[in-house]
């Protein structure tokens, strides 16, 4: 793990990607402490305030600090979508594994259903399925989960196949090991490393995913500073006052691009070419 | 007479991110038109990196810091890469270990002869064509016109083979590199591919490079054998000579780990009360599907028994059902069938069974789960058949393990150790048979005179049986109570050891103890 995060921190676009994601995870830690005013404060003189002295990057339509918002929001933000990855990534891998060492009709019925489910592009599994939870970010997290999971089961699969023909699974039926213990302490630790790549690349697309969700209303609600929300709210004055669509559109832009830099670094840190 | 290949002081570097490696160090040789020389050595002398200095082909991190490699009056080292094209496949043929990479799969085998001559002699394609089925016939390939028409996927390991043999042969080279050609085919197709080798060399005066980790099968075809160690050559002999006489201490160890038939390692006879008896077991092998499933036979209607205490041989060619044997006694592949362990039939391979037969694999960097340390892959038989975590210690003294092993990775193993401790799992359960399935494959000779010896220790000690598989006849030979002979999934022989040779064995075995003659200058001791 260590020489792992050593290697990582080389690569230029781990390094890179990990200074990126630091500045994230500082301000979802700190955003409200250095935060100039409450995200939720009207001011109706100060509407569309420009960025500039009094507000560094302007204010809304309702005279709310922009700054404050994007700095309260990354909480609301970047943590689901990390959440939202884990949970589609763990549940994916798991089934995948288990189609893998289940093989034959096991598997095929599995796989079958899961390509049924990828047919379905993923925007449209998580509006259906964060209309039918009702709007909010619980529903939105579940749903980019449900959306994530099949695609994760389909990687995690083709590799676990793989480690499915080593003999150390062999060696491990032949002493009598039990499934859930062969899938689960053997196999499952050898087929992690390409799906924890996918899986950093997965948070850029959960951060996006949240955001539109966000933006089509079934995801965040209002008055919540959430970064797709705050697009969504912008759009309407685009014309007039473009920072409100331009500046949390940056902050998820950035933050994707660390996930992706970091999924790029570990990728190669991981290689075992590398190793040795 | 000047030599057709002179090598002098060829020093060979590759850069790695930990530190600059020495592959080749001070490699000196040379050989005449005609002749042709043996290179042996354990994986990771620097027999290939020389194949492959002398091809022009090093891999980019690659330098060559010292030396030159002369073919007649040409500097190799100092060619440009497009002189270098015109002057591998035209001056300097190659055959490769295997055949299934070397071969363009998208290309007929045909095609890729012709183009060969097309490009190294100016021939027309008409020509070519016809040249190329003279020379398909010539490395014993019958039916040449309808071969060429066929794609590498559509012919078997050892016509490949041939066919590479023939497009290295063709453009009439001076000098043919072989990189352990016959090392991925079975025993008879390799004898037999050997055989056209020496045919061919007689008919053409070619001079050949032959490149083996086979001491015994390098002395067959060579004319003088220079041994490699650690990038050095430190000995070239006569090959009779180097088995009669070794100057090195290194040789001799590789000249005493060639087996030899009649230096039998096991002495005792087994005890007479049977431990396993199988009847009319079959495999068929195929994927179970939603809707269609497929079905092929792997091993049909084979029976035995083995004894306690007894070395049970398999051997056949690749492809004759011996693995499967193997997976279909450790309940690995479903079988049909009966088993009976101690006379009691074994319907569900259950906890007393799976404990009792034990398997050990070819590969131990496949059998060792790469994310487990040592103490956590001997722990789990142990904890799993009523052993507790503090005889990990033991285990690893037994197999001559140091203890402090047990924190180790497997990557951090050599190939041998690393099956040392695949053997100490297997043994981790007590078990009564231990299944070997072609356990010393992929180990140098040395390592594997050592494994042997470690086995045969384990078996005085324990009394444990084996089912010892093997494609090398003259191994099993050294350790075998008895011997079964496997041929397309049956059964064709099962003889005993001492009968080898009376004239009651199958035809089949026969020709396989053809196909592994012993050592150069030891016939007459057989």
């Amino acid at each position: 793990m260590v020489e792992v995060t050593r290697r990582l921190l080389r690569t230029p676009q781990g390094a890179l990607g990990a200074a990126v994601l630091a500045v994230v995870a500082l301000v979802c830690l700190f955003g409200p402490l250095i935060a100039p005013y409450d995200p939720e404060q009207m001011d109706f003189l100060g509407r569309f305030a420009v960025p500039g002295a009094h507000h560094w990057l302007g204010a809304d339509q309702l005279g709310r600090d922009e700054m404050s918002r994007l700095l309260y929001g990354a909480r609301a933000t970047v943590p689901p979508a990390l959440l939202a990855t884990l949970a589609g990534t763990l549940a994916g891998a798991i089934v995948g594994t288990l189609a893998a060492f289940a093989g034959g009709r096991w598997d095929e019925a599995i796989m079958r259903t899961i390509d049924a489910v990828m047919a379905i592009p993923g925007l449209l599994i998580a509006l259906l399925v964060a209309s039918t939870l009702g709007a909010g970010e619980g529903g939105a997290l579940l749903a980019i989960a449900i959306a994530f999971a099949p695609g994760m089961a389909r990687i995690t699969r083709s590799v676990a196949l793989a480690v499915r023909q080593e003999d150390y699974v062999a060696a491990a039926i032949a002493r009598g090991e039990t499934g859930l213990r062969i899938v689960f302490a053997e196999m499952l630790p050898n087929a992690l490393a390409p799906v924890v790549v996918e899986s950093t690349i997965r948070v850029a697309f959960a951060v996006m995913l949240m955001a539109t969700l966000s933006f089509l209303g079934v995801g965040a609600q209002p008055p919540a500073s959430e970064w797709g929300l705050m697009v969504s709210d912008g759009r309407g004055y685009l014309h007039d006052a473009p920072w409100l669509v331009i500046v949390p559109g940056l902050a998820i832009g950035i933050t994707a691009i660390g996930f992706n830099l970091l999924g790029d670094g570990l990728r190669d840190a991981l290689n075992p070419r590398g190793e040795r | 007479m000047t030599p057709l290949l002179d090598i002098a002081g060829l020093t060979l570097d590759y850069r790695t991110r930990s530190g600059t490696v020495r592959v080749l160090d001070n490699v000196s040789l040379s050989v005449a038109p005609g002749e042709v020389l043996g290179i042996v050595g354990e994986s990771g002398a620097g027999k290939s990196s020389l194949a492959m200095a002398i091809m022009g082909r090093l891999a980019g991190n690659a330098r060559l810091t010292g030396g030159t490699i002369r073919l007649g009056t040409d500097d190799l080292a100092a060619q440009t890469a497009r002189a270098m094209r015109r002057i591998r496949g035209r001056r300097i043929g190659m055959v490769f270990q295997n055949p299934a990479t070397s071969l363009n799969p998208t290309l007929t085998l045909g095609r890729q002869i012709v183009e060969v001559l097309v490009r190294h002699r100016g021939l027309t394609a008409g020509a070519a064509w016809r040249e190329a089925a003279s020379w398909l016939e010539r490395v014993e390939l019958r039916h040449a016109a309808e071969l060429m028409r066929r794609y590498p996927h559509e012919a078997s390991g050892g016509e490949k083979q041939r066919v590479a043999i023939a497009s290295a042969f063709a453009p009439q080279p001076e000098l043919v590199l072989f990189d352990e050609p016959t090392t991925a085919l079975d025993v008879i197709t390799g004898a037999r591919v050997l055989d056209l080798f020496r045919r061919l060399r007689a008919e053409t005066g070619v001079a050949g490079l032959y490149i083996s980790h086979d001491l015994g099968l390098v002395a067959r075809v060579a004319d003088r054998v220079a041994v490699m160690q650690r990038g050095r050559i430190i000995e070239s002999e006569l090959p009779r000579r180097i088995f009669a006489m070794p100057a090195q201490d290194y040789t001799r160890r590789l000249v005493d780990a060639v087996p030899r038939p009649q230096n039998r390692l096991v002495q005792d006879e087994p005890a007479s009360a049977e431990l396993l008896c199988a009847e009319a077991i079959s495999v068929s092998y195929g994927r179970r599907r939603l809707f269609r499933s497929r079905s092929a036979k792997g091993i049909s209607g084979l029976g035995f028994s083995i004894r306690e205490g007894e070395i049970l041989g398999v051997v056949g060619e690749s492809g004759s059902g011996k693995s499967t044997l193997a997976r279909a006694l450790a309940g690995l592949v479903a079988r049909s069938g009966e088993i009976r362990l101690e006379g009691v039939p074994v319907t569900r391979m259950g906890r007393d069974y799976r404990r009792a037969v034990q398997i050990v694999f070819q590969h131990p960097d496949s059998s060792l789960n790469p994310r487990q340390r040592v103490c956590d892959l001997l722990a789990r038989p142990l904890c799993l058949y009523g052993g507790s975590t503090g005889d990990i210690p033991d285990l690893l003294r037994q197999v001559n393990l140091p203890p402090e092993y047990a924190s180790r990775w497997p990557h951090q193993l050599s190939g041998g150790e690393k099956q040392r401790v695949a053997i100490a799992r297997a043994f981790a359960a007590r078990p009564r048979l231990v299944i070997c399935d072609e356990i010393t494959a992929s180990l140098d000779a040395s390592v594997q005179a050592v494994t042997i010896a470690l086995l045969l220790e384990l078996r005085r000690r324990y009394g444990t049986a084996y089912l010892f598989i093997t494609h090398d006849l003259n191994l099993v030979r050294q350790i075998a109570h008895r011997l079964l002979v496997m041929r397309h999934g049956t059964l064709v022989d099962q003889i005993a050891i001492g009968t080898l040779g009376t004239g009651r064995e199958h035809e089949y075995t026969r020709q396989l103890m053809a196909a592994s003659p012993t050592p150069v200058g030891e016939e007459t001791r057989t």
